[in-house]
């Protein structure tokens, strides 16, 4: 997965509960609730950044080896863009 | 000087008035749909309901409630349980209200609401609850005006409590009558009273079913998801406001933004029934505390 991602604003709406943020996709009515890492890796999705540069901002917020959060990142992702929330240019 | 009787508050106004009841004819369909016995169809600002018996009731925005009586005898306890119950939460939908499958008490100025399906034990566990101080708010339907941001206020409670004979056993409650013949419940009184005020919702307690009593809180996402999963009230919102995806998101996230959300689970169990009730009695009271004493 490469390039930078961006959210895709009207295929979902999102709101912040307690300490999570819960994303509806308009599509298929489906919740999304995001908090600890997913969270965070949401927050950062603001189409300036690439999947890499998410994962070494990360690393360096946590002050862990980007390697440790490498595939959680890209996992999340994955299920991000499959779901239509995110898109990649 | 203000007028503190409920009847002052608008959407209780509101509500008296448009329950208010006359018999004529009913239309015999609404919205091109022909409504069979057992079903009832609500559209726009109307909502047709037709009995097995062959009761029908119609309700218009700003007309009130057309019930068209078959030909030879009818119960009056069953056009009660309809008024009270279906027509009662179609009409609040459809007027902009919120009801929800809950039966609650109050304390401290609050009200505290349990949900749950039919036969989750909503009724039994308020009428164990009336008998220690807490009195009944309302039975099986609690309507919320959520017209202020941030506020969900519950209008008084327009139901009896119902209470299967084992519920009636388990509590101690003095049954009156059976509510109709062919539904093997009875009425009865709260040992605790009933309270007609409007008031904000503290609490809403889901009711499950576990291996050990406890309450917990529920949590972020979790909270949409639970109060998506009402039961027959959802229907009614839905078709009354044809919210689009967004709208209803919204109204969902104020709710739980807005009350504290919290799950009892308990075993289903008559001989421990007494103790866990307690458990909730302990914990509502202890809510409904201001902040600074539960914090002592």
């Amino acid at each position: 997965m490469t390039g930078i991602l961006n959210k895709c604003p009207d295929r979902f709406v999102e709101t912040e509960i307690d300490d999570e943020i819960v994303v509806m996709d308009l599509e298929s009515g489906n919740f999304f609730s995001l908090k600890d890492t997913a969270l965070d890796i949401w927050r950062l999705v603001d189409g300036t950044r690439s999947p890499a540069d998410i994962a070494a901002e990360l690393a360096n917020d946590y002050d862990v080896a980007e390697s440790e959060l490498a595939d959680d990142v890209a996992a999340f992702l994955d299920e991000a863009l499959t779901a239509g929330l995110l898109e990649a240019r | 000087m203000t007028d503190a009787s409920p009847l002052a508050h608008p959407a209780v106004a509101m509500l008296a008035r448009e329950t208010r009841l006359h018999e004529g004819v009913t239309p015999r369909e609404i919205g091109s749909v022909t409504v069979p016995p057992g079903r009832h169809w609500l559209h726009e600002d109307s909502f047709l309901l037709v009995t097995e018996s062959g009761l029908r009731f119609f309700y218009r925005r700003s007309e009130g409630v057309t019930i068209e009586r078959p030909n030879g005898p009818t119960d009056p306890a069953e056009e009660y349980l309809w008024l009270n119950g279906s027509i009662y939460a179609a009409i609040a939908c459809i007027n902009g209200l919120y009801p929800i499958h809950a039966s609650a008490v109050a304390c401290g100025g609050q009200v505290f609401a349990f949900t749950g399906p039919s036969g989750a034990g909503k009724s039994t566990l308020v009428a164990q609850l009336t008998r220690h101080e807490l009195p009944m708010f309302c039975d099986d339907t609690l309507v919320l005006d959520l017209s202020q941001p941030g506020q969900a206020l519950c209008l008084p409670g327009h139901k009896r409590l119902k209470l299967w004979p084992d519920a009636v056993e388990m509590t101690g409650a003095r049954p009156a009558e059976q509510v109709m013949a062919s539904v093997p419940k009875f009425y009865s009184e709260p040992a605790g009273g009933t309270v007609v005020d409007v008031l904000p919702l503290a609490e809403l307690c889901f009711l499950e079913e576990g291996d050990t009593a406890r309450i917990e809180p529920l949590h972020g996402g979790e909270k949409l998801v639970r109060l998506q999963d009402d039961h027959y009230t959802t229907d009614l919102i839905m078709a009354a406001s044809r919210p689009d995806r967004i709208a209803r998101f919204a109204q969902l996230a104020n709710l739980a933004r807005t009350i504290r959300l919290t799950r009892f689970v308990r075993p289903r169990d008559a001989s421990r029934f007494a103790v866990d009730a307690a458990l909730v009695e302990r914990h509502v009271k202890a809510m409904a505390r201001p902040v600074s004493e539960q914090a002592q």
